[in-house]
């Protein structure tokens, strides 16, 4: 105890970026702040092949190996020796990875037939850079898996300096400045007071497990639909979860507007290469008393809210507001566990005011050589209530649903509706 | 892979109802050679079949207590010193299993629990002071031995502990007060135990000053 001369390896430590700070604090059995990457191989996983490209992978992402800590006033993270171990599948869909007194690792990497499954807690990462890390594992594997038989297969690692990687984004591009000061006039209201939003309800399943149904579709025939429509992937899906839900609305409820939380990555409005979290959130919403109950008049309601929102005016003004309520110097020496009680009853209030919520990862590229070997990429998180993601890969677009609620209906009329519009559908599910 | 008529989709994984609609599948088009997507994941059952043998006992024999001394009376009521006894005996054991998970933080804390029931205890008793001459000073003694053991039999990083180590050190200094204010009559017990906590910190800031600066630094930014 103490009596050692010897030289130790300094302590490394990082603060957690800006829209880290909130989960530690607000995670809970039904909402883990966890969400899955997916990728699905045509042929088998092998676990020690796996467990090589992990290790490989891991060097090049040094936060990963990071243990999260509780200090005073805010968590940390801090470089661990653990090394990640490859195992089969055995937790329940986005089972909770901290969990306050274990230091362990938070991501997990597992696989179940075909599939490498990535879990990570959001502390981490966003989307978009856990999506890097499962990019980089998977052309890791498969470099090593055919590298005798093929010689074309790149290595590939991240490009981007790793301290470039590992910046906050917030910090450099929100000043926190009184924003107040800026002028409101094209800045949208507060969508929706949490009281009269509609809430989706439903039978739980034991141990607050989720059930996923994800859709495999071509990505060319949603979009066709989705052009015919004279809209965009995202919000032609966002208004076809808006109208299933409303399918299932009782109609005494239906003067509660169906409001749906959008992740928006920062990373397309701002330059950015962090592989931490840089993402904002926009809600988008439908009235199905105040206006006439037609699809087509949902997705011009959809479309014009995203207008509104994704205006670089209105998200400055977001992420400054937000900014400057993280940088408030009473807030900052506020002791940790009263931030935690502060933060989960805000959080309570935040997911009071949405219906659901719905992400689009976007379209996922590898190079020629390995997308022959991959069948499709999917996504899926687990929060309080229904939750959509999405992504394409090559011409599958994988759509997930997970639910906390036994009943399908919402689900069934999502689909319902994309068959009839002449989509070819194929479901699997967890549950 | 088979095929739901009503809801007109296809289904992977082998499974006789449409996840969608519920209806039964009729058919399998395609013979399945894909396996499951998803394994099947059992509910976790915890037991917590110990905790509730020993609330039971708990209940039990403060019941019983009571029952006894209505029943053959005395004096001393000496009921409220078992029920007082399980309280303490809980406090410190659901601190024990809250915390089981790093140790030196278990140490500090019981260290915190019984010495603060052993006041408790000797105050409730008449006051003879046993807790201060005796049974706080060992009891930091002993916590500071225990945390060097630990240390070394698990082979923890000294960063791993060195906040609590410096925690149980500066507890170890409190008996001074003890001395200085007279509250004391044995003075051995907490004159050895302030030397041996000062002797600790001074090879604890000698040695590892700079850790415990690094320490504190991460444990404290705001």
């Amino acid at each position: 105890m103490g009596f050692r001369v010897k030289a130790q390896r300094e302590i490394e430590w990082t603060r957690l970026d800006n829209a880290s700070k909130i989960f530690p604090s607000t995670y809970s059995d039904r909402d883990p702040k966890v969400f899955r990457f997916a990728c699905e191989l045509k042929q088998e996983v092998y676990p020690e092949i796996l467990q090589e490209a992990l290790d490989l992978t891991v060097e090049h992402f040094p936060l990963y190996s990071s243990v999260l800590r509780r200090g005073m006033f805010w968590y940390y993270l801090e470089s661990s020796d653990i090394c990640p171990l490859v195992e089969e599948e055995s937790h329940p869909l986005c089972a909770p990875i901290y969990l306050g007194h274990k230091r362990n690792l938070l991501f997990r990497v597992f696989y179940y037939g075909r599939r490498i499954n990535l879990e990570i807690f959001h502390v981490l990462t966003d989307g978009t850079g856990a999506l890097q890390f499962l990019q980089s594992l998977v052309k890791n594997y498969l470099f090593i898996k055919y590298k005798n038989e093929n010689t074309s297969l790149p290595t590939s690692l991240p490009s981007s300096a790793i301290s470039r990687q590992m910046a906050d984004s917030f910090d450099k591009y929100f000043s926190g400045g009184n924003p107040f000061a800026i002028k409101k006039k094209n800045i949208g209201k507060r969508k929706g007071n949490f009281n009269h939003v509609y809430h989706i309800r439903g039978a739980r399943f034991p141990e607050n497990k989720t059930r996923l149904i994800e859709g495999v579709m071509s990505a060319r025939a949603v979009l066709a639909q989705a052009h015919n429509h004279h809209t965009t992937l995202t919000r032609f899906i966002a208004a076809l979860l808006v109208y299933s839900i409303y399918k299932e609305m009782p109609t005494r409820k239906l003067k509660r507007p169906v409001v749906l939380s959008v992740p928006i990555n920062l990373r397309q409005f701002f330059l950015s290469e962090t592989t931490r979290n840089f993402f904002s959130t926009i809600n988008v919403s439908y009235n199905f008393q105040a206006g006439p109950i037609d699809f087509m008049a949902v997705l011009k309601a959809i479309g014009e809210d995203f207008e509104k929102e994704l205006t670089q005016e209105q998200l400055n003004y977001k992420l400054n507001r937000f900014m400057h309520l993280a940088q408030n110097p009473f807030i900052r020496v506020m002791p940790l566990q009263l931030k935690n009680f502060l933060l989960r009853i805000g959080s309570r209030f935040a997911d009071a005011r949405i219906s659901s919520g719905i992400s689009n990862i976007g379209q996922i590229v590898m190079p020629e050589a390995f997308a022959s070997h991959i069948r499709q990429f999917s996504v899926c998180t687990k929060a309080r209530g229904i939750r959509v993601t999405l992504c394409s890969f090559g011409d599958k677009l994988v759509l997930s649903f997970t639910s906390p609620f036994r009943e399908t209906d919402i689900q069934r009329n999502f689909f319902n509706m994309l068959t009839e519009m002449g989509v070819d559908i194929e479901i699997s599910a967890n549950l | 892979m088979s095929y739901c008529n009503h809801c007109r989709v296809h289904l992977r994984g082998k499974s006789d109802r449409c996840v969608l609609c519920g209806n039964a599948l009729v058919n399998a088009t395609l013979p399945d050679t894909e396996g499951e997507i998803f394994p099947d994941i059992p509910l976790a059952v915890e037991s917590h079949l110990a905790i509730r043998i020993l609330v039971f006992i708990s209940i039990v024999g403060a019941v019983v207590s009571f029952a006894v001394r209505m029943i053959i009376p005395s004096s001393v009521n000496w009921p409220i010193f078992v029920v007082l006894g399980l309280v303490s005996v809980w406090l410190s054991l659901i601190f024990i299993v809250r915390k089981r998970y790093n140790i030196h933080k278990t140490i500090v804390w019981q260290v915190t629990i019984v010495a603060g029931l052993s006041l408790f205890w000797d105050w409730e008793t008449g006051w003879r002071g046993w807790s201060l001459d005796y049974l706080i000073p060992s009891l930091f003694i002993a916590a500071l031995l225990v945390m060097y053991i630990t240390a070394k039999i698990f082979r923890l990083s000294i960063r791993d502990y060195l906040f609590y180590a410096l925690l149980s050190g500066l507890f170890g200094i409190v008996p001074i007060a003890f001395i200085l204010f007279g509250w004391v009559d044995i003075l051995y017990p907490s004159i050895i135990c302030v030397a041996i906590s000062i002797i600790f910190l001074a090879a604890l800031f000698i040695f590892e000053g700079k850790n415990i600066k690094n320490e504190l630094n991460k444990r404290m930014h705001i």
